[in-house]
């Protein structure tokens, strides 16, 4: 025991050199152990692509000395032989968390989930002046709060890192990162560049019932309004320094304040996303604010390579490609979807595909769900195209460039950083070993080496036998045989430790019965020991070698790599096209029966000429200009395209319920273009939506008018020119009626009642808002008012420039809010789902509003108790414009049938048609380019194979903007080759399964969709109502 | 569609009613005989008839045709012009056991527990329920109203749509056994709790706990029967597996809800060893389990037609689709409403959406009658006009599955259906408001 705590002791000593740092007092002795290292016969790779293939590196002091052929070591070197070895320079891994705070565990799959909700929620009580909100960090410093984690470094230098940046991983602003290195020592020696870059995440927490902001389009707006707000800060704080007399003394806040510092001094900032939309999104923001970002992907970014491109932003590529699918049963592989296959498939090339793209990467291993398999992933980016000095340039000097350290380190030149990397072999090779790194001239083992190599071949003896022992294979896992009276024994085990030897074979073939057992203690020229036959009786024995260890070629042949053979499609999901839908300059399409839905009716048998995407001529007999398109539609039904005026299809998320009001959100920023309700709603004839934000607030987020151009990007999607919207909701969902959160203080409000002051003090704060910048106007040396998103929005709705689109049932409700809007000179666009608008028809028709109605849902909780399907009809016949909506994937893909029930009462055809044709254009005040089949208006129709209203019939092809979108009989086609792409892509994962163990690198390839984050909450009708 | 055919049918038919207020009050029982004469009559079983009648007395069909002799104290409805259908089914819902969706006082379709065979739909119908004429004004005459949650949620019921107590309305008790089927497939997701093995064990518990409540019931069920000989002992009452042995002597068949392919394939060799008459309900991969499901004739009961496909690499129309592969493969099935009360009037227009997408018409029509009541087991009663079948019927002004058709009557065993309903009383009461506003 006292022996042991003498060991203890030694060691804490000799660590105590490490952790003290250059101020620190001496304890005990001083340590001055020479630092000159002097390594010869090194393969030197000095920078990626500049290769010593012999010769010398001699280190002083941590830093390098010298390289080069010929460079002769100094006298006072301590000589390394590295016969065999190559030396790299130390790598640097440019996203870790070592050191840093652990995250709060990940949210619940069911955002309603109380208990997990309350678990979250345990916000530490903040301290200083902190910021309000709880995920705002952007004061955390790593420098001031890195504690050094010896087994994460440990395992780091395992892949031979020698530097990492230590990156915070709480909040959506998560402060500043700092480069450290990854040897033994006390944070201030290991630190070696504070305040590297701001850190930002996409990563949601909390769920539904969180706090704000609990969505991704919160998140965006979250981050947008920090920038500001720290802008302001930073104005508000000069302002007050220099004339703080008759002046509010602006807040102290420590966040802004880091946050405003960063902006000012350009710093970088890291986003961390979770996929090649939120890559996208990111960027947005990166170009609204002139930020010096970064981003962190997701693995995902060759999907949307050109887009990616484009924003010239310099990406941390994660090696965290997908575990295979399973697919082992075909019920299995069913249930896979082709993006997630293409993506498995995929994955591992898209660190050469950005490259080659021109894209500036760096890689990092911090995905990994095992960060000591990174060097197999790199290897795996290799195999699959990545240039392997490339490879090491992205780990070496494109980080060291990006962290501002390339005068001193990512290379092995003279004055920089002895931190270097020692291998047997080419640093990716598959058998290739780390045996140490070296971090300011420190060694730290990777690969314990045998004090002795004992491979070869003994001459052994014992007091009555002598023999021949041959150990090949592992150094320090070798086997072999014994040869003895002529015989060979296969060795049952060889064990080596503490420069020792231990032997074990069955005695049978030596002719005894048992396990006989020897040890020794072996240097490279002898070993002794002794032998215990089965019977118990012990005997010395020793050895001397006869042969020295053979180099054993590697006989493995090298690997064969497929690379992924999924076109590029769009979108590059299932059902995407290799080719985006063209325009040919004249589309003409022949013989139809035209439902113009505009003042010429319903025309029996006519054609419709489209030039440019635009309706030119509508007629008979329609000549054909040169190189037009032809569509014969023949005992067809044409139609405008259908819009949709309540949708939520393509939204990642639906609903911002942190706060009561939050229109600063955008649906815009959230749109999912590779959502494959999209497709699906185009086979149904929609070609149009008004995507709208959910019904958790009374003035929720703005919400975005899209054409369903599938294919396209986020941007691809809105339609040009469109008025800008709000989203507003009244009534249960808003007043939370259907749901509570156990041990939340219920929100503001509870009430109907409560929900009118509400928005009049909104609408008042905007009007005041106003007046504030005005006043600031006359003298600018005042500190200015904050710029805030929310209230330029809420102006923007007090002044009439954005239309509300009022979630509402009830009429007591509905005729409050027109009565609001009047009271502030405006009006309300459209009520939607207003089940009781019928019950208050004329005061709607009086002020103008358009009803976006269902057409028979009901029943579905109190306020839809007295919804009637005569609702529409009712509204219509008092001079309500109005439409049918779905609210709802897959209503949306049959709204036609909607339309029909609205004939039964009284409404002919035609009329009824336009509930989901004109009707919805007027509302949403896009009528002049779309929803009727008029000149000059947009080529958006539908061919149907028979009359539209009716039940048995469906739709063959969706055209938007004179291109087609959808024709029944590609997707025959498509389904097809879809069936034949699977099949390909699972026979390859079964083959792969044979060949290669499973990649081990990240999570399954499932692609988050918002159907499964549960955001879908606050949908109206029948299964969707969940609050 | 004629511009005020339901405008005008439903002012006449609130003021045949009395004040528009009026609840739709249950029918009287049939008194004397009924000739629905002059109509087109799709008796679905046996072609359409133009310009035939059909006669019923104490609410069976007693005649009908082209030459019909109406007795003399007949009453004689002309309904020329209009079409006759049997009253259409709904045979999968919970019609009667919730009203308001979000008030959990009105919901009474789910019993907690695992293992609940002895639960009976019927009981807990209401009889008031506001859902119910709004079923009928679609044409929607009879429901299988059926409990749901657990492994085994209870006995299901036919319902016919009208009379004063649940008795009144029960057409047929323990229709059916419903049976909920694990998932059987492990699909990972990012944010899954478990691992796929805790899932498999979870699965397999469920899988063991259901073989074991058919087990239980054996046994008990054996015990039971043995009492009756000479020196065994007597074994207390265990009610749930008491009601489970018409199960196991195969007079009520079990209704497994199986969408997923592996589901389906479990529940029939499932059934196959606890030798008990398998319906499956779902079915939404029921085409690839065609084989076994045609060579034992086991039905299926296609839930929510209008619905995406399982899995996002196939085709838009994969389940619109269904009902016609089925057809071709000649698998017995029979398509429902989306299993909600309130939408159950749309029952029609599921049929309709399978017929767009290639189920020939009369085969739609057939799937929310005949073939519905044939799969119900109520066949001998409803889904077809037929002499000696129930007078359940509607007269409509055309194609129950094109929305823009009226039903103007309906006829539950031969009793004239009030027709009026919540919707319709708004609708006029509101008319009467517009009325006003606009009088000046």
């Amino acid at each position: 025991m006292i022996q042991r705590c003498c060991i203890l002791f030694l060691l804490l000593a000799i660590t105590a050199q490490w952790t003290s740092a250059q101020t620190a007092p001496t304890v005990g002795l001083r340590e001055n152990t020479p630092t000159v290292h002097s390594f010869i016969n090194a393969r030197i790779v000095v920078a990626p692509g500049k290769i010593i293939p012999l010769g010398t590196l001699v280190i002083r002091n941590g830093v390098i000395e010298a390289v080069g052929e010929k460079v002769v070591p100094p006298a006072d070197a301590r000589i390394w032989d590295m016969k065999g070895r190559t030396l790299y320079p130390g790598l640097i891994e440019i996203s870790s968390d070592i050191g840093m705070p652990k995250p709060p565990q990940a949210p619940s799959g069911n955002p309603f989930d109380v208990s997990a909700a309350q678990q979250q929620q345990q916000p530490e009580r903040p301290k200083g002046a902190a910021h309000w909100n709880a995920k705002m960090h952007a004061e955390f410093s790593a420098d001031q709060e890195f504690v050094p984690d010896s087994k994460a470094a440990e395992k780091l230098r395992s892949q031979g890192f020698t530097l990492a940046l230590a990156t915070p991983q709480r909040g959506i602003f998560r402060g500043t990162s700092a480069l450290v290195n990854l040897g033994d020592g006390a944070a201030s020696d290991l630190i070696a560049k504070p305040k590297v870059a701001q850190n930002v995440s996409f990563e949601q927490s909390g769920g539904f019932t969180g706090g704000y902001p609990n969505s991704l389009m919160g998140i965006i707006a979250f981050i947008r309004q920090s920038y500001l707000d720290a802008d302001w800060y930073r104005k508000a704080q000069d302002s007050y320094a220099k004339n703080p007399a008759g002046q509010r003394r602006p807040e102290v806040n420590t966040a802004l304040a880091a946050l405003a510092e960063a902006a000012q001094i350009r710093m970088p900032v890291v986003v961390d996303v979770n996929s090649d939309l939120n890559f996208l999104r990111a960027a947005k923001i990166g170009k609204e604010f002139a930020l010096n970002l970064w981003i962190l992907g997701s693995g995902q970014e060759y999907r949307r390579i050109d887009a990616v491109k484009a924003t010239k932003i310099p990406v941390i590529v994660s090696l965290n490609y997908p575990e295979a699918p399973s697919v082992d049963a075909p019920e299995e592989a069913m249930n896979v979807t082709l993006e997630e296959l293409r993506h498995f498939d995929a994955a591992p090339e898209n660190a050469g595909r950005l490259l080659g793209a021109g894209i500036p990467i760096a890689l990092t291993s911090s995905q990994l769900k095992d960060p000591g398999t990174f060097l197999a992933q790199a290897r795996k980016a290799i195999e699959r195209g990545l240039n392997a000095d490339a490879a090491l340039a992205a780990l070496t000097t494109t980080p060291a460039k990006w962290l501002g350290v390339e005068n001193r380190c990512g290379t092995l030149e003279p004055g920089k950083a002895a931190n270097l990397v020692v291998t047997d072999g080419d640093l990716f090779g598959e058998k290739t070993k780390i045996q140490d790194v070296w971090i300011d001239g420190n060694r730290y083992e990777v690969k314990a080496i045998p004090f002795a190599d004992v491979r070869g071949v003994w001459d052994t003896r014992s007091n009555f036998e002598t023999g021949t022992l041959s150990l090949r294979g592992e150094i320090d896992k070798p086997s072999g045989t014994l040869r003895v009276k002529g015989k060979d024994l296969r060795l049952g085990s060889v064990t080596l430790g503490g420069g020792r030897i231990a032997i074990s074979f069955a005695g049978d073939s030596s002719g005894t019965i048992g396990t006989v057992r020897m040890s020794a203690t072996v240097n490279d020229k002898e070993m002794f020991g002794i032998l215990e036959a089965p019977d118990g009786t012990v005997f010395n024995w020793s050895g001397t070698r006869k042969e020295p260890p053979r180099d054993e070629p590697d006989t493995a042949k090298p690997k064969k790599s497929e690379m992924a053979t999924s076109p590029a499609t769009f979108p590059p999901t299932d059902y995407g096209r290799v080719k985006l839908p063209e325009q040919s300059e004249y589309v003409l399409v022949k013989n139809g029966t035209v439902w113009t839905q505009g003042p010429q009716g319903k025309l029996l048998t006519a054609d419709i000429l489209m030039t440019k995407g635009k309706i030119t001529k509508i007629g008979s007999n329609l000549a054909a200009p040169t190189g037009a398109l032809v569509v014969d539609a023949t005992n067809k039904h044409i139609s405008p395209g259908i819009i949709d005026c309540h949708s939520h299809t393509a939204a990642a998320s639906i609903n911002e319920g942190g706060q009561a009001i939050t229109c600063e959100t955008r649906i815009e920023d959230v749109l999912d273009p590779n959502e494959i309700w999209i497709y699906r709603q185009l086979a149904g004839g929609t070609t149009m939506a008004n995507v709208l934000h959910g019904s958790a607030n009374p003035i929720g987020g703005q919400n975005s008018i899209v054409k369903w151009r599938w294919g396209g990007l986020t941007e691809d999607l809105l339609m040009a020119g469109a008025p800008p919207g709000v989203k507003f909701a009244l009534g249960e969902n808003v007043k939370q009626s259907n749901f509570s959160v156990q041990g939340r203080a219920a929100r503001y409000p509870q009430t109907r009642m409560g929900v009118d002051q509400l928005i009049r003090d909104r609408f008042s704060a905007a009007l005041d808002y106003e007046k504030a910048w005005n006043e600031w106007t006359k003298d600018k040396t005042k500190i200015p008012p904050l710029k805030d998103l929310e209230l330029d929005c809420l102006l923007e709705i007090v002044k009439g420039k954005r239309e509300i689109h009022a979630h509402g049932y009830r009429q007591d409700e509905l005729l409050l809010l027109m009565r609001i809007a009047e009271d502030y000179g405006i009006r309300v666009a459209t009520f939607q789902h207003v089940l009781e608008g019928y019950k208050v028809a004329d005061v709607m028709a009086k002020h103008g509003v358009g009803g976006s109605t269902f057409s028979d849902w009901w029943a579905y909780k109190i306020e839809a108790w007295d919804a009637i399907p005569g609702n529409g009809p009712l509204m219509h016949d008092q001079g309500v414009v109005v439409s049918y909506n779905s609210d709802n994937d897959q209503l949306s893909t049959r709204l036609n049938w909607e339309a029909a029930k609205a004939v039964k009462y009284g409404l002919s055809e035609e009329e009824a048609f336009k509930f989901v044709t004109i009707n919805p254009a007027k509302q949403l005040k896009i009528d002049k380019w779309v929803g009727s089949l008029e000149l000059g208006k947009d080529a958006d129709f539908v061919i149907w194979n028979g009359n539209p209203l009716s039940t048995y019939t469906r739709c063959e092809q969706t055209w938007i903007d004179g291109k087609k979108y959808f024709d029944i009989q590609e997707d025959k086609l498509m389904q097809e080759q879809i069936t034949k792409e699977r099949a390909a892509l699972i026979q390859k994962i079964l083959a792969s399964k044979k060949t290669t163990p499973p990649a081990t690198g990240g999570p399954p390839a499932r692609f988050r969709r918002p159907n499964e984050d549960g955001q879908q909450s606050s949908k109206e009708g029948l299964s969707h109502e969940t609050n | 569609m004629k511009r005020t055919n339901f405008v005008l049918f439903v002012a006449l038919l609130l003021c045949s009613a009395g004040a528009f207020a009026s609840d739709a009050v249950p029918a009287a029982k049939q008194k004397k005989p009924i000739a629905l004469v002059g109509g087109t009559i799709h008796t679905v079983s046996g072609g359409v008839l133009e310009n035939a009648t059909i006669l019923f007395e104490k609410g069976k069909i007693t005649a009908l045709g082209m030459n019909i002799a109406i007795p003399a104290d007949a009453e004689r409805i002309d309904v020329s012009g209009k079409h006759l259908y049997p009253g259409i089914i709904d045979s999968y819902t919970n019609m009667g056991l919730t009203e308001i969706g979000s008030v959990r006082g009105t919901i009474d379709f789910a019993e907690t527990g695992t293992i609940n065979p002895g639960i009976r739909a019927e009981v807990a119908v209401n009889p008031e329920s506001e859902l119910i004429p709004v079923a009928r004004s679609l044409g929607v005459a009879i429901v299988a109203t059926v409990p749901g949650g657990g492994l085994i949620s209870g006995l299901g019921a036919a319902l016919m749509l009208d009379g004063w107590t649940w008795e009144d309305l029960t057409l047929k008790s323990g229709l059916a056994l419903v049976v909920n089927w694990p998932a059987m497939v492990y699909t990972p997701s990012p944010r899954a709790r478990t691992t796929k093995e805790e899932w498999q064990k979870q699965r397999d518990d469920q899988l063991k706990a259901l073989r074991e409540a058919f087990a239980s019931a054996r046994a008990y069920m054996t015990a039971k029967t043995a009492e009756k000989q000479k020196g065994v002992r007597y074994h207390e009452t265990d009610s749930r597996w008491q009601s489970m042995i018409p199960v196991l002597e195969g007079k009520i068949p079990v209704f497994v809800v199986a969408n997923e392919l592996s589901q389906i394939q479990a529940a029939i060799t499932w059934a196959e060893a606890e030798s008990v008459r398998l319906v499956i309900v779902g079915g939404k991969d029921a085409w690839l389990v065609r084989d076994q499901l045609k060579a034992k004739d086991i039905p299926v009961i296609v839930t929510d037609i209008q619905a995406a496909p399982s899995r996002r690499w196939q085709g838009y129309s994969e389940v619109f689709t269904l009902p016609m592969r089925l057809h071709d493969a000649g698998i017995r099935f029979c398509i429902t409403g989306d299993g909600s009360a309130s939408n159950s009037r749309n029952t029609p227009y599921h049929a309709a959406n399978a017929a767009a997408y290639g189920l020939p018409k009369d085969e739609a029509l057939k799937s929310i009658t005949l073939y519905a009541a044939q799969i119900l087991g109520i066949a001998d009663k409803v889904g077809s006009l037929e002499i000696g079948k129930d007078a359940t019927l509607i007269v409509t002004t055309g194609d129950p599955l094109e929305p823009p058709t009226v039903t103007e009557q309906m006829f539950i065993q031969g009793k004239k259906i009030n027709m009026t309903d919540k919707h319709k009383q708004l609708y006029e009461k509101y008319k009467q408001k517009y009325g006003q506003v606009n009088e000046k």
